[in-house]
């Protein structure tokens, strides 16, 4: 479905041969432009989501008069803080579908964009520790096949065998009676893949603005016309708002109201280890989910905080509640030690689901509410929106999530299955 | 080859003792006081570990925790701070990054592919061919640094502590010691945390008169009230001064303490930099510090011939040491003068140093003394924002908060007498910001008078200027900023022209101060040689979002005890005597069955069986307007509930989606008991407790959470009157003076105080009884007794679920899921629109026409075919919904379900296509009634 005729011309090849031809001296990943005064297309924010855009517009779409502004550096919010996870394990089928092409896209994404963004797809497994979520696996389960997604249902003595240092006995606080098994699922360089968009985004034309701050969004009869920025003012006749933890913020410089509540979400790394997980493991119950990186570390997230708030400071009551469900899983890590704590920013919708779509300002986008889904669906959402934007009309991926949905009461289901959905 | 000098007058190390130990498979020999390192370089070893991604030699380089390359496997301990653990005997240690030895690494192989290997060189190369991605990764994971966590479980914490200091200094050199004495002096209670093994900071290795003025300290701090933790670390502060601190050598192990402290004082000194040149990593190029620590604290010769690179007194220090204990000065140069150290050769080990002007020197040893990074870390938790001074070569503290002070090498420079006043001043203001409660100390500690008074006005702070420091940071040649991640300076200048512009990019990009030092050693270097690259002024450089932990916190301590009991019902024993087969529900574990589910169903719908409902959420309210609350939390009307009557009723959360049913009874005008799904008790009462604390703080309503004072237990069947009627003592049972759905206290089995009332989810006649806790498996016990000759049976979880299903009674949160309002259940005659409000009513009005799917009872056309629950509805190609419930019905002999349809398919006789896990199809039709069985309820009135 791409046109990769509009492709940008790489400034170099990667490849193996041009590492030993080049060694340490490459032109510029992308480069430091001036702000013009108009563009066709303004994408508010330097994350995945922005950035991806950015490249399908240019090579799917050849829109190539694009600026993506970022108030601080690409990739330094949620692109940059997210645990890395992909999976398309989702329960609804409009859920299943969307992140199916997202991990479809990651598949290829190395190629495509000539960047390794080291995508491992070791597999997936949410454990089940009571009936109930052991019925919502396999639920999830069901409609993932009937999607053409490789999920099913296995056994503690099959999880034993993916991940040998699981207590799978019935003796457990929690005991695990089953999972989810999802081997598409896995983890990626997330830094890598918001590098290798804004290289190929910055080859194709767009223009990458970083330490620019939109500070207005400017609106004539309900008709978007620009922003301010730090910069300057820009001219431009569509204006995406891709950004995340402060995207109702953002959305009310138009004018526009979002059902969006911004929470942390905390996570934590440990220092490496030699490889012995292989899955990323999720438990709802526990409110954990772990994975082992290549260099060795495990990292570590949980559920949302349970209040708002634009902070992202760790607390010590995380980490501690983190280190018992992580021992619960896995007894033997006792003397692991955490390295580094953080968090991100969520903006959460009524119903879990992203609001993706036109507003009603004209020519004003949102592409928000991703809550903690966001970095997994980057791929899709880039395509999507930029398929919208060329075509002024709405893809069929995207349209269940448009805000008019809350006006209609035709919420998304994904909240059941969304507490700890990693 | 012994390299432990003769006696040196601080030394630690106890010269009676010999401990013996391995390391990497060899016998060695160190002394009590030794840390692992100090006995290996003792001995002579120089190659400690191998580097992580070009596998290159390395040695001792700072001597203390944060030493990069001495990282070891101790047991099944990964990852053990060697230059820093004391030496145990018997210990087992080995480094973790060698294959196939230490000797000779088979990936050291990748230094001669090093000039391919830049930064990011992985980015660039393992596409192609995609199948060879698989085996790439493999590859690439070997490489991964660290040692083997161990796959036995065992380990345990001591439990966690919590603390309340009025002062919590963190650092214990001189000024801190001299912050706690002061600050205790004025009546504080006060807690020293020190992350080495002794008090002292740098006096410990430093000359006579530095241990002169320690022994003073230490003198002075065994008579303060001070709790002095050594071996630990302030690793986080958090809001408010929430502190935690890491207690190392705790007896038990790793303790987690948690201190609210009034003040924080953060004085944790500075910590020596490493100058980036080539060669800086060889075994034999240490630094100032660790060179004088290994001579004045183990006696340990660091080499035998050293070139000394100095830039500060500290560096001439460890040339006077190491000429005091022996070592050859081959060349002292002072940086100071313009002269530096060019690059440092050998292979596994210095041979000689290349000086400016191209003179070569022959030694086994450099020693750098090129400056200092103020660790800030606790200072940017409390949201300080250091600026870089480009006087001093170093971060300096900026505005701070009033409950956090700092002191010592981290404010500023001076003699020790200098660093002591400061401290002794922020100790003492210290004392009077905690605004601590001396008359408590007072009555506990006769000695407590001599303390002064705090002061009531601010005392005056002196002034502690960092001294100016030439600015050293990365030589003429490319050498090692990040020791732990092989990252060089040639690599942040490389990332920095690929367009690796800010220096967070950078960062991430090339890894620096990406690992187990997380910056400590390497983030100045790393901003400076980025500031370089990019042609940007170094005083404008930013520090690092140093986040907590300040040092590596183990998971077990983290945890501590799992304080997560399992709730069992009062009536266990039993349970667990006859040999139940339990199941996980919630926090509970309850009796799934007593053997054969089905044969317990075909009792209580023939005769008589009881079921252990205890789980079940009780709470009682009482109050002039609990009418109100239950009108306002539930759906149906409540105004109108006379006394001695239980109403069913399901409450919405506002969003108009079920969130949990029940009963509810009145006892008296006042008083009314509700009960929640036993999962769902602590989630209603938080709920009503909100109602009443945010929005309706008038009203007279108290809430208990009842849930365990009651043994509850459901007596059904057709004969569970007759049974019942043998035990209970003051309750006519007969169903007009006890109808369906009224409740009676009374005696049973000679319990007073219990509650019954006429309800069940078995669709039989039944009677719930409750029984003060207590007395709960003696009633329990007299059930079954008194009804055995009844045909009496316990029954489980299991036989309940069959036959709710098979009355199509649905389960909140198996039946429904996060989108079902209330309409969807079929229960709408429960939803009272015509009540002023209620939660969820205006999404429930607004959302009546469509509310999504409809619950619906559906059999398969086959009776034999249970579909699994879970399995997804269709209707052609198009998924219109899925089986919630299902089972096989021992009373119907067929196969039933409830399911959720989309409206269009909800229809009774619709046929709908249900698709199995297996893949297989069956057909099924919906039914006119949720109830497969009874539906007009007969038997349950009767």
């Amino acid at each position: 479905m791409s046109n990769k005729g509009a492709r940008g011309r790489l400034p170099a090849r990667f490849s193996a041969f041009d590492l030993m031809r080049r060694r340490r001296s490459w032109p510029q990943a992308w480069r430091e432009r001036d702000l013009k005064s108009t563009y066709d297309v303004v994408l508010i924010g330097g994350g995945l989501h922005g950035l991806a855009t950015a490249y399908y517009l240019a090579t799917n779409h050849g829109i190539t008069d694009v600026a993506v502004i970022e108030k601080s550096y690409i990739g330094g919010g949620g692109s940059g803080r997210n645990t890395a996870i992909v999976r398309s394990n989702y329960l609804t089928p409009e859920g299943v579908r969307f992140y199916d092409r997202s991990v479809k896209l990651y598949e290829e994404l190395a190629v495509d964009l000539n960047f390794n963004v080291m995508f491992e797809q070791r597999g997936h497994m949410t454990l089940a520790h009571n009936d109930s979520s052991l019925r919502t696996m396999r639920w999830r389960a069901e409609v993932n096949k009937l999607e053409g997604v490789d999920s099913s249902v296995i056994t503690p003595s099959e999880i034993k065998q993916l991940a040998p240092y699981i207590d799978v006995s019935d003796h457990s606080r929690y005991p695990i009676l089953g999972a989810l098994w999802h081997p598409p699922g896995g983890i990626i360089r997330h830094d890598a893949v918001v590098w290798g968009y804004a290289r190929a985004a910055d080859a194709a034309g767009a223009h990458i603005h970083q330490n620019t701050e939109v500070t207005g969004i400017d609106v004539e009869q309900e008709k978007v016309t620009g922003v301010t920025t730090s910069r300057g003012k820009i001219s431009a006749p569509i204006v995406v708002n891709c950004t995340a933890g402060w995207s109702s913020l953002v959305a009310a410089l138009a004018g526009v109201k979002l059902p969006i509540v911004t929470r942390p979400l905390q996570a934590a790394v440990t220092e490496p280890v030699q490889s012995f997980l292989d899955p990323v493991i999720v438990s709802g119950s526990l409110h954990v989910y772990v994975s082992q990186t290549a260099r060795g570390e495990l990292v570590f997230g949980a559920s949302v905080d349970p209040f708002g708030s634009y902070s992202t400071r760790g607390s010590l009551d995380f980490i501690e509640g983190l280190a018992g469900h992580v021992l619960e899983l896995m007894p033997s890590l006792g003397r692991m030690r955490v390295l580094r704590q953080w968090a991100g920013l969520c903006d959460m919708t009524p119903d879990y689901a992203p609001i993706i779509g036109p507003t009603h300002v004209g020519g004003f986008y949102v592409d928000v509410g991703w809550g903690t889904y966001g970095f997994k669906a980057g791929p899709a959402a880039g395509e999507s929106l930029a398929q919208m934007i060329a075509t002024n009309s709405i893809p069929e991926l995207i349209a269940p999530f448009g805000v008019e949905r809350f006006a209609a009461g035709t919420l998304m289901g994904e909240k059941g299955a969304a507490s700890v959905g990693h | 080859m012994t390299a432990r000098l003769p006696e040196r007058p601080g030394e630690v190390i106890d010269r009676s003792s010999s401990l013996p130990f391995r390391w990497n498979g060899g016998d060695y020999t160190g002394m009590a006081g030794d840390t692992i390192v100090s006995a290996l370089a003792a001995s002579g070893v120089r190659v400690l570990s191998r580097s992580f991604k070009y596998r290159r030699p390395r040695g001792v380089m700072t001597a203390d925790f944060n030493d990069p390359n001495c990282l070891f496997q101790v047991g099944d301990e990964p990852n053990v701070r060697a230059a820093h653990r004391l030496l145990e005997p018997g210990m087992d240690t080995s480094s973790q990054t060698s294959w196939p030895s230490l000797r000779f690494d088979a990936k050291a192989a990748t230094q001669a592919l090093s000039p391919f290997l830049g930064p990011g060189f992985y980015y660039k190369t393992f596409m192609r061919p995609r199948f060879l991605w698989p085996v790439y990764q493999r590859v690439l994971r070997t490489f991964a640094a660290g040692g083997k966590p161990s796959p036995q479980p065992g380990h345990s914490s001591p439990d966690k502590r919590y603390a309340h200091p009025d002062v919590l200094v963190a650092g214990g050199g001189p000024a801190g010691m001299m912050a706690a004495i002061s600050a205790a002096e004025r009546g504080a209670r006060v807690m020293l945390v020190d992350e080495q093994h002794e008090t002292g900071g740098y006096l410990r290795w430093s000359d006579s008169d530095g241990r002169l003025a320690l022994a003073d300290l230490r003198t002075r701090l065994a008579a303060a009230d001070v709790e002095v933790l050594t071996d630990s670390v302030v690793f986080g502060r958090y809001d408010h001064n929430w502190v935690g601190v890491m207690q190392r050598s705790h007896p038990q192990g790793e303790r987690l303490i948690k201190a609210r402290a009034g003040v924080l004082v953060v004085a944790p000194g500075l910590i020596e930099r490493p100058l980036a040149f080539e060669g800086n990593d060889l075994p034999g190029v240490v630094l100032s510090g660790a060179a004088r620590r290994l001579l004045n604290l183990y006696a340990v010769r660091p080499g035998t011939r050293a070139v000394v690179l100095s830039a500060n007194a500290e560096g001439a220090a460890a040339a006077a040491d190491l000429a005091d204990a022996g070592v050859e000065i081959a060349a002292f140069v002072d940086a100071r003068a313009g002269e530096t150290v060019v690059r440092a050769k050998g292979r596994t080990g210095v041979r000689s140093v290349e000086l400016t002007g191209g003179k070569t020197v022959e030694a086994d040893l450099l020693v750098t003394a090129t400056g200092w990074t103020a660790p800030t870390a606790l200072l940017n938790m409390a949201g300080v924002v250091p600026t870089f001074d480009p006087e001093s070569s170093r971060f300096v503290p900026g505005e701070m908060p009033d409950d956090v002070m700092a002191t010592g090498g981290i404010v500023g420079d001076g003699s020790v007498a200098d660093l002591l006043s400061h401290a002794a001043a922020v100790g003492q203001e210290a004392a009077r910001r905690s605004g601590h409660k001396a008359v408590h100390k007072a009555a506990a500690i006769p000695a407590a008078a001599a303390l002064a008074p705090p002061s009531k006005e601010p005392v005056e702070l002196p002034t502690l200027e960092p001294e100016p420091h030439p600015p050293l940071f990365i030589g003429s040649t490319s050498g090692f900023i990040d020791f732990s991640e092989d990252v060089t300076t040639k690599d942040i200048t490389a990332a920095a022209d690929e367009g690796y512009r800010s220096l967070e990019l950078a960062k991430r990009y090339t890894t620096a101060t990406m690992g187990p030092t997380q910056g400590k050693l390497e983030v100045i270097n790393a901003g400076v040689a980025h500031a370089i690259a990019t042609g940007r002024a170094i005083a404008g450089m930013g520090t690092t979002t140093w986040r907590p932990p300040y040092a590596p916190v183990s998971l077990g301590a983290l945890a501590g005890r799992m304080l997560e009991p399992v709730r069992h019902s009062p009536l266990q024993p039993y349970h667990e005597r006859v040999g139940a087969q339990p199941i996980v529900a919630g926090q509970w574990i309850r009796p799934n069955h007593y053997g054969d589910p089905a044969a317990e169903v075909t009792a209580v719908r023939s005769s008589v069986g009881v079921i252990d409902v205890s789980p079940l959420g009780k709470i009682e309210l009482r109050g002039r307007d609990v009418p109100k609350l239950l009108e306002l939390v539930y759906t149906n009307k409540w105004s109108k509930l006379a006394v001695g009557s239980v109403r069913y009723g399901i409450m919405c959360a506002e969003d108009g989606v079920v969130m949990d049913d029940g009963v509810t009874a009145r006892f008296a005008e006042d008083r009314y008991m509700m009960t929640t799904t036993s999962s769902g008790a602590a989630g209603v009462y938080d709920w009503l407790e909100e109602w009443l604390a945010t929005a309706h703080p008038d009203w007279d309503v108290r809430l208990t959470a009842m849930t365990d004072a009651y043994a509850s237990m459901n007596v059904a069947g057709p004969e569970s009157r007759a049974l019942l009627e043998r035990l209970v003592e003051g309750i006519e049972l007969d169903a007009e003076s006890f109808p369906h759905m009224h409740v009676r206290t009374g005696t049973v089995a000679g319990v007073a105080d219990c509650f019954l009332w006429r309800l069940g989810f078995t669709g039989e006649l039944s009677f719930e009884v409750h029984v003060p806790a207590g007395y709960g498996l003696h009633v329990w016990e007299a059930l079954l007794e008194q009804g055995a000759d009844l045909g009496a049976v316990p029954f489980g979880l299991e036989a309940q679920r069959i036959m709710r299903l098979e009355k199509g009674h649905f389960i909140v949160g198996q039946d429904t899921d996060g989108l079902t309002r209330a309409h969807s259940t079929g229960l709408s005659t429960l939803i009272n629109s015509d009540k002023p409000d209620f939660s969820g009513k205006q999404e429930l009005e607004w959302s009546e026409a469509d509310s999504g799917t409809m619950l619906v009872a559906l059999q398969p056309e086959d009776p034999a075919v249970v579909p699994p629950e879970a399995s997804q509805v269709l209707s052609g190609n198009t998924l219109v919904g899925r089986i919630t419930s299902s089972r096989m019905s021992p009373t119907l002999g067929r196969s039933i379900c409830l399911a959720q349809l989309t409206q269009d398919h909800a229809a009774p006789g619709t046929v709908v296509t249900v698709h199995l896990p297996d893949r297989t199809r069956v057909r099924a039709r919906v039914m006119e009634h949720h109830a497969h069985f009874d539906p007009e309820g007969s038997r349950l009135r009767g």
